[in-house]
C-alpha cells in the first residue's frame, strides 16, 4: 500500500441553518487517507456522516476548510468543475441503491464510463465484466425494478467501480438489506475494492462492517476520532 | 469544458424511457401543444383564405388597372367614359359596371361584372374580344353573359342555356352565350363565383341605365400626372382618380381588427396550452427529482440536464406541432366557412370559400408550437438544472421549499399584475398592449395561486372533515403537503378555464348591449328591405313604385326611408346613411355625445353625425369637420352628435335625407319603416303588404321582432367563430385538468399502494382519490372565476374597445360562470376515475417495491 497521503480533509466546517438556529455538524474536522486504503466512518443517525461523503464528493461545499483528493482542492471549485471531478474521480454507493429506474442494469453500470468518456467497444466489455464479477451478468437486459434488493445494490457496486475511480464513497451500503445479503454485498464490495485497489470510505452505524476495514473512525459533535481497537469496536 | 456527444446518449435513452413510461402523461401532453397549434393554423389559415380569396376576386376584377375613376357616390355618368376616351384621348380606359346576384342553382353570391369587351384587350384577358367573345351575340340587347367552365359544370348549364339571377329582390334571366377558358388553377379560383356581361346588360341589372360604377384606367408611370391633368377637366365634381389598389387597402383595413382579434383568441389558446406544457414538464421534472439527483451524484452537469430536458421538451414541440398543423389544416376546413361568412355578413361578399394552404401559416404554427413549448418547458429544465444534488436526492426538500416560497411568489404575482394595469395605462397601446397587459395579469395571478391554494384548504378540510371524515381531511391536506406539484395543475386548470369565462362574458355582454341597442333602434312596426349581399350593407335599393305602394297600403300610418351609400371622405371611402325620419329620428337614435338641439337642426344644415366607433377609429370629436365628396363637390360637415351603433364595425355617418338630397343626385332608398296606425295588428299589417308587393321586386318585409331575431340571428353567425374557439378554449382546458391531475395521481401510486397495504379498501380509496381531484377542480373552478372576470374586463373593456371602439355593456351571466365551475369539477372527477380504479385493481406489493 502506497504511503503517501491522498485524500486529506482540513478544518472542514458545515454548519445549517435549522430556523433561528445554526446547527454545527461538521466542526473544523480534519482526515488524511492514503492511496489505497479502507476506512469506516462510524456515527449515529444524524451525525453527519452524509454531510461529511457530500463534501469529499463535492455535491456540497463545505463553510471552510478544505477538501484535498488527489492534489486538487474541491472546496476551491466551482459546482461545474466539481461535478466533472466527481464524474471521473469517485464512485457512490448508496443505501437506497439509486440505480436510474429508466436504464437497464448493463446501462447503470455504463452510464459512469459513458459519461467519462470511453469509446464504446471498450466501454461495453468493461461493463459487462464488473456485471460479471458481481455475479449478474446474466441480468444486464434487467430493469431496477425487476432485481431484489441484493440485485440492485450490486449494480450499484458495478457502476461505482467500472469507471476505475480514484475515490468510493459508500452510504451505509448494507442499510435497506437484510443480514445475510449484507454480509454478500459487503464481501463483493471488500473484494472487488481490494482487487482493483481503489481508496474507499464506508460510512455506516453498522459497527459490524468495521472488520473489513483498515482504519475506523468516528464522527462525533461534529469532529472524527480514531478507534484504536476495531475488535473491540466491532463488539 | 465541453463533453463529448457520445456521452449524452444515456442520458437521452432514459429520457425517452422514462416519457414511455408514462404513455397518458406523455400523450396529454403533445395533445396540449397539438389543441393549441392547431387553433392558431387553423385562424391563420382561415384568414388568410379569406384575404386570399378577396385579393383573387379583386385581381380578377381589376385586371391591369393601375387607377379609376370612382364617382363621389355610387355611381358615375356613362357620358363621363365619352369624354375620357374621345376627348381626353385615353386609350387606355375600359367602362365597369359591378353588382352581386345570386345565382339559381348555386348557394351563393356571384359578382356581376358589366364590360366593353372592345375596350377591355389591355385589362382583363378573359372579358376582351380577344378571348373570343362574339360581340353580335354579346352585345345584342338581349341579357346575355359568359361564365368560367368551372361555374357552368357546376350549374350543369351549356351555352344557350339560360340562367335565373336574382338581384336585389329582382328575377332576370340571362342566357349563357359562352364559356371563359381558365389559363391556370389561380385564375379558375379567381374565375369560379363571377359573370361577364355586356355593360347594357349589366345596368339593367342594377337599375343604372346611364351610369357606370368606375372607369378602369393604365396609366403608365412616366406619364401619369400628365394624363391625369389631361382627364381631370372632363370629369363630373366629386368624380376621382384613384389607385386600383385603394379599395384592397380600405378593405384591408375595415379587416384588421377582426382578424387580430380572431389570431389574438387563438393566441390565447396557445398560451392556456404554453401553460399546460409548462404544468406537463415541470410536473415531469418534479417527478424524477430524484433521478435527476442520482444523475447528478453520478456526474451528470446542470448543463447536461438543462439540454436533455429540454431535448423532451423539443420532442414533445415537434409531434404536437406537426399533429396539431394536421389538425389545423382540418379545422381550417370548418372554420374558413365561419370566417368567409361572418366577413360577408359584416364587410363585403367574399365569393370564395376555398382554403387555400398557406406555407407561411404553417411555418408559422411550427415555430409557435416549438418555441412555445421550448419556452414554457424552460423554467422547469432549469429548474431541474440548478437544484442542489444533495437537496435533490432528499424527497421533501422541494415542498418545504415552496411552503417557504409562497408569500414572495404571491408579491410578485401581485408585482407582476400592477405590471399589467401599467401597460394597460400606456398611451396609444393599442390591442398589442392590451394583450400584453391580459398576459401580465394572468401570469401574476397564477403566482398567488399557491397562497390561495392554502388559504381554501384551509376552510375546505373541516367541511370534508364534516362530509368524509379523516379521508375527505386527508383528500384536502395532501393538496397542500404536495403544494409544488398541485399548484403548478391548479394553475395550469384556472388559467384554462378562465379563458372560456373571459371569452364567454365577453360574447354575453357583447350580445345584451345589442340586444338592448336593438330594442331602442328599432322604433317602427314594420322594416322593408331589399336582399342584399353584404347582411349589414344595404347595397340594394327599392323600387320607388314597390316604396308608394306599400306606404299607401291601407293601415299604415305613417313611413320613414333610409338610404345608405359609400362616400369617400377626407377620412377614407365611408357608410353614409341619409335618414328622412326629422325630429322623431330623437327616440330612435341614442346619443352617446351631443344635444337633443341637434335634431332640430340636424334637417336644415350641414351637419353629420357619427358613430362611436368611427370616431373612435378616424379620431374625430364633436367639433371636427369631415369633407364629402358629394356630387356637388367636396362639402364640409361638422360633425355634432356621437351616437351609439352596434350595426358596423366600421362606422356609419348619418345625415338628413333631405341635406342628402341638396348634394348628391340620387332619390333612391334604401329601406323603408313604417308605423301601423292605431288598433292595426302589425302581424296582419305585414301580411296586407306581403300580398299587395306579390309579383313586384322580392323583399324582405319584417315586423319589428322579427327583424330583431334577424339581427340577432347575423350577430350570432359573425360570433360563431368566437364561440368555436371558445369550445376549443374548454376542450384544451379539458384535456389540461385531465392530463395533469390524471399524472399527480399516478404518480402517487406509491403513496396510494402504503395506505392500501395499511388496509384501505379499494373503496376508500376511490373516495380518497377522487374527492382529492375534486377538492383541486372546487379550488380551480372557484378561482378561475374572478381570473375570468378579470379576463372579459380587459377584452370588454379595453381591447374591444381599442380593436372596435364600442361601449359595451359588462354583462356576467350566472350561466358561463356555473359552466366553468362545473367543468373544472366534472373533469377533475373524471381524472380522478383512471388512477383510482387502476390503483385499487393494483396489487399493492408491485407498488411498494423498490425501483
Amino acid at each position: 500500500m502506497p504511503n503517501k497521503s491522498h485524500i486529506q480533509l482540513n478544518d472542514l466546517t458545515k454548519s445549517y441553518q435549522e430556523g433561528d438556529k445554526l446547527r454545527s455538524v461538521l466542526d473544523e474536522l480534519n482526515l488524511s487517507v492514503k492511496e489505497g486504503e479502507m476506512i469506516v466512518l462510524l456515527g449515529r443517525s444524524g451525525s453527519g456522516k452524509s454531510t461529511l461523503l457530500n463534501m469529499v464528493s463535492g455535491i456540497d461545499k463545505p463553510d471552510h476548510g478544505e477538501v484535498i483528493i488527489g492534489g486538487t482542492n474541491l472546496a476551491a471549485l466551482d459546482e461545474k468543475n466539481r461535478t466533472l471531478f466527481r464524474r471521473k474521480n469517485i464512485g457512490f454507493v448508496f443505501q437506497s441503491f439509486n440505480l436510474i429506474s429508466t436504464l437497464t442494469a448493463h446501462e447503470n453500470v455504463l452510464l459512469p464510463l459513458k459519461l467519462k468518456g470511453a469509446t464504446d467497444d471498450e466501454t461495453l466489455d468493461k461493463a459487462q465484466q464488473f456485471l460479471d464479477q458481481v455475479g449478474l451478468g446474466d441480468r444486464g437486459d434487467s430493469y431496477p425494478d425487476r432485481l431484489s434488493g441484493g440485485e440492485q445494490q450490486r449494480v450499484a457496486i458495478a457502476r461505482a467501480l467500472a469507471h476505475e475511480p480514484m475515490l468510493i464513497l459508500a452510504d451505509e451500503p448494507t442499510g435497506n438489506l437484510d443480514y445475510e445479503t449484507g454480509r454478500q454485498i459487503l464481501d463483493i464490495l471488500n473484494d472487488l475494492v481490494r482487487e482493483n485497489g481503489r481508496t474507499m470510505i464506508i460510512a455506516t452505524h453498522d459497527r459490524d462492517i468495521c472488520k473489513i476495514a483498515d482504519r475506523v473512525v468516528e464522527l462525533r459533535g461534529g469532529k472524527l476520532s480514531e478507534v484504536e481497537d476495531i475488535a473491540e469496536a466491532i463488539k | 469544458m465541453m463533453s463529448n456527444p457520445k456521452d449524452s446518449n444515456l442520458l437521452w435513452l432514459s429520457s425517452l424511457r422514462f416519457l414511455m413510461r408514462h404513455p397518458w402523461h406523455f400523450a396529454l401532453s403533445i395533445l396540449g401543444v397539438a389543441l393549441g397549434v392547431a387553433v392558431v393554423v387553423s385562424i391563420d389559415l382561415s384568414n388568410s383564405s379569406a384575404k386570399k380569396a378577396f385579393s383573387l376576386s379583386t385581381e380578377a376584377v381589376t385586371g391591369k388597372a393601375t387607377h379609376q375613376i370612382r364617382g363621389a357616390a355610387e355611381n358615375l355618368d356613362e357620358e363621363t367614359y365619352r369624354q375620357v376616351r374621345l376627348d381626353a384621348k385615353v386609350r387606355k380606359s375600359a367602362p365597369v359596371v359591378e353588382g352581386y346576384a345570386r345565382v339559381q342553382g348555386v348557394n351563393r353570391t356571384f359578382q356581376i361584372l358589366g364590360v366593353d369587351p372592345i375596350a377591355e384587350a389591355p385589362f382583363r384577358d378573359f372579358a376582351s374580344q380577344e378571348a373570343g367573345i362574339e360581340l353580335s351575340e354579346f352585345m345584342n340587347g338581349e341579357n346575355t353573359g359568359l361564365v368560367s367552365e368551372t361555374v357552368a359544370e357546376e350549374l350543369n348549364a351549356e351555352i344557350g342555356d339560360t340562367l335565373s339571377l336574382s338581384v336585389g329582390g329582382r328575377e332576370f334571366s340571362l342566357r349563357l352565350i359562352g364559356l371563359i377558358e381558365a389559363s391556370d388553377d389561380r385564375s379558375a379560383q379567381a374565375l369560379e363565383s363571377l359573370v361577364v356581361v355586356d355593360i347594357s346588360t349589366a345596368q339593367r341589372l342594377f337599375d343604372m341605365q346611364g351610369a357606370l360604377t368606375r372607369i378602369d384606367l393604365i396609366l403608365p408611370s412616366e406619364n401619369e400626372e400628365a394624363l391625369k391633368e389631361k382627364i381631370r377637366p372632363n370629369l363630373p365634381e366629386g368624380a376621382a382618380i384613384v389607385r386600383s389598389e385603394s379599395r384592397t387597402e380600405t378593405v384591408e383595413q375595415m379587416t384588421r381588427a377582426f382578424e387580430f382579434n380572431l389570431q389574438a383568441l387563438s393566441m390565447l389558446a396557445l398560451l392556456v396550452g404554453m401553460f399546460l406544457i409548462y404544468n406537463t414538464m415541470t410536473f415531469s421534472v418534479v417527478q424524477r427529482r430524484p433521478l435527476i439527483g442520482r444523475l447528478r451524484a453520478l456526474g451528470v452537469t446542470r448543463n447536461e440536464i438543462l439540454t436533455t430536458v429540454l431535448k423532451e421538451a423539443v420532442l414533445i414541440g415537434f409531434l404536437g406541432t406537426v399533429i396539431g398543423i394536421v389538425a389545423g389544416i382540418f379545422l381550417a376546413q370548418v372554420l374558413v366557412k365561419l370566417v368567409t361568412q361572418s366577413i360577408n355578413d359584416l364587410y363585403f361578399v367574399l365569393s370564395v370559400q376555398e382554403l387555400s394552404i398557406d406555407l407561411f401559416s404553417l411555418g408559422k404554427g411550427a415555430i409557435l408550437g416549438i418555441g412555445a413549448t421550448m419556452i414554457a418547458a424552460f423554467w422547469p429544465a432549469r429548474e431541474a438544472s440548478q437544484a442542489e444534488v444533495s437537496t435533490v436526492l432528499r424527497r421533501s426538500s422541494n415542498e418545504s421549499k415552496i411552503t417557504g416560497r409562497i408569500i414572495p411568489l404571491a408579491l410578485i404575482g401581485l408585482l407582476v399584475g400592477l405590471g399589467g394595469v401599467g401597460v394597460l395605462l400606456i398611451p396609444d397601446g393599442g390591442i398589442v398592449a392590451g394583450y400584453s397587459s391580459l398576459l401580465f395579469m394572468i401570469v401574476g395571478f397564477a403566482l398567488i395561486i399557491p397562497l390561495m391554494i392554502v388559504g381554501m384548504a384551509k376552510v375546505l378540510r373541516p367541511i370534508l372533515g364534516k362530509i368524509s371524515g379523516l379521508i375527505g381531511k386527508m383528500a384536502v391536506r395532501g393538496v397542500v403537503t404536495e403544494l409544488s406539484r398541485t399548484s403548478v395543475a391548479i394553475a395550469a386548470l384556472v388559467v384554462a378555464v378562465a379563458a372560456t369565462v373571459g371569452v364567454g362574458v365577453m360574447v354575453d355582454s357583447f350580445r345584451t348591449t345589442v340586444v338592448s341597442w336593438l330594442e331602442s333602434q328599432l322604433q317602427a312596426d314594420i322594416y322593408v328591405q331589399p336582399p342584399s349581399s353584404v347582411a349589414r350593407k344595404a347595397d340594394a335599393t327599392l323600387e320607388p313604385m314597390l316604396v308608394d305602394l306599400l306606404r299607401e297600403t291601407e293601415g299604415v300610418a305613417d313611413a320613414s326611408s333610409v338610404r345608405s351609400v359609400d362616400v369617400r371622405t377626407n377620412k377614407g371611402t365611408d357608410n353614409l346613411v341619409a335618414i328622412d325620419q326629422g325630429a322623431a329620428a330623437k327616440q330612435t337614435y341614442q346619443l352617446k355625445t351631443g344635444t337633443d338641439s341637434f335634431w332640430q337642426r340636424y334637417t336644415e344644415q350641414s351637419i353629420i353625425m357619427v358613430s362611436e366607433v368611427y370616431a373612435y377609429r378616424n379620431n374625430v370629436a364633436i367639433g371636427d369637420t369631415l369633407t364629402i365628396e358629394t356630387d356637388k363637390g367636396n362639402s364640409p360637415f361638422v360633425i355634432q352628435a356621437i351616437n351609439f351603433d352596434y350595426a358596423s364595425d366600421i362606422g356609419t355617418l348619418t345625415i338628413s335625407r333631405q341635406v342628402y338630397d341638396q348634394f348628391f343626385d340620387d332619390d333612391a332608398i334604401s329601406g323603408l319603416a313604417l308605423y301601423a296606425a292605431e288598433g292595426v295588428e302589425v302581424e296582419q299589417l305585414v301580411e296586407r303588404l306581403r300580398e299587395r308587393s306579390a309579383g313586384m321586386q322580392e323583399v324582405f318585409i319584417r315586423s319589428n321582432k322579427g327583424l330583431r331575431e334577424a339581427s340577432i340571428e347575423i350577430f350570432d353567425r359573425t360570433f360563431t367563430v368566437t364561440i368555436v374557439l371558445r369550445m376549443l378554449a374548454i376542450l384544451v382546458a379539458f384535456i389540461g385538468v385531465l392530463s395533469a391531475l390524471m399524472a399527480l395521481q399516478l404518480e402517487r401510486s406509491r403513496e396510494l399502494a402504503v395506505l392500501r397495504a395499511n388496509g384501505m379498501t379499494p373503496g376508500q380509496l376511490w373516495n380518497y382519490v377522487v374527492t382529492q381531484t375534486g377538492v383541486m377542480g372546487v379550488m380551480a373552478g372557484l378561482l378561475s372565476v374572478p381570473l375570468g372576470i378579470l379576463m372579459a374586463y380587459i377584452l370588454v373593456y379595453v381591447i374591444n374597445l381599442r380593436s372596435f371602439g364600442w361601449t359595451l355593456q359588462f354583462m356576467i351571466s350566472t350561466e358561463v360562470l356555473l359552466q366553468a365551475v362545473g367543468l373544472a369539477i366534472l373533469a377533475a372527477l373524471l381524472a380522478g376515475l383512471y388512477p383510482s380504479w387502476k390503483m385499487s385493481k393494483a396489487n399493492p406489493a408491485d407498488a411498494l417495491r423498490n425501483d
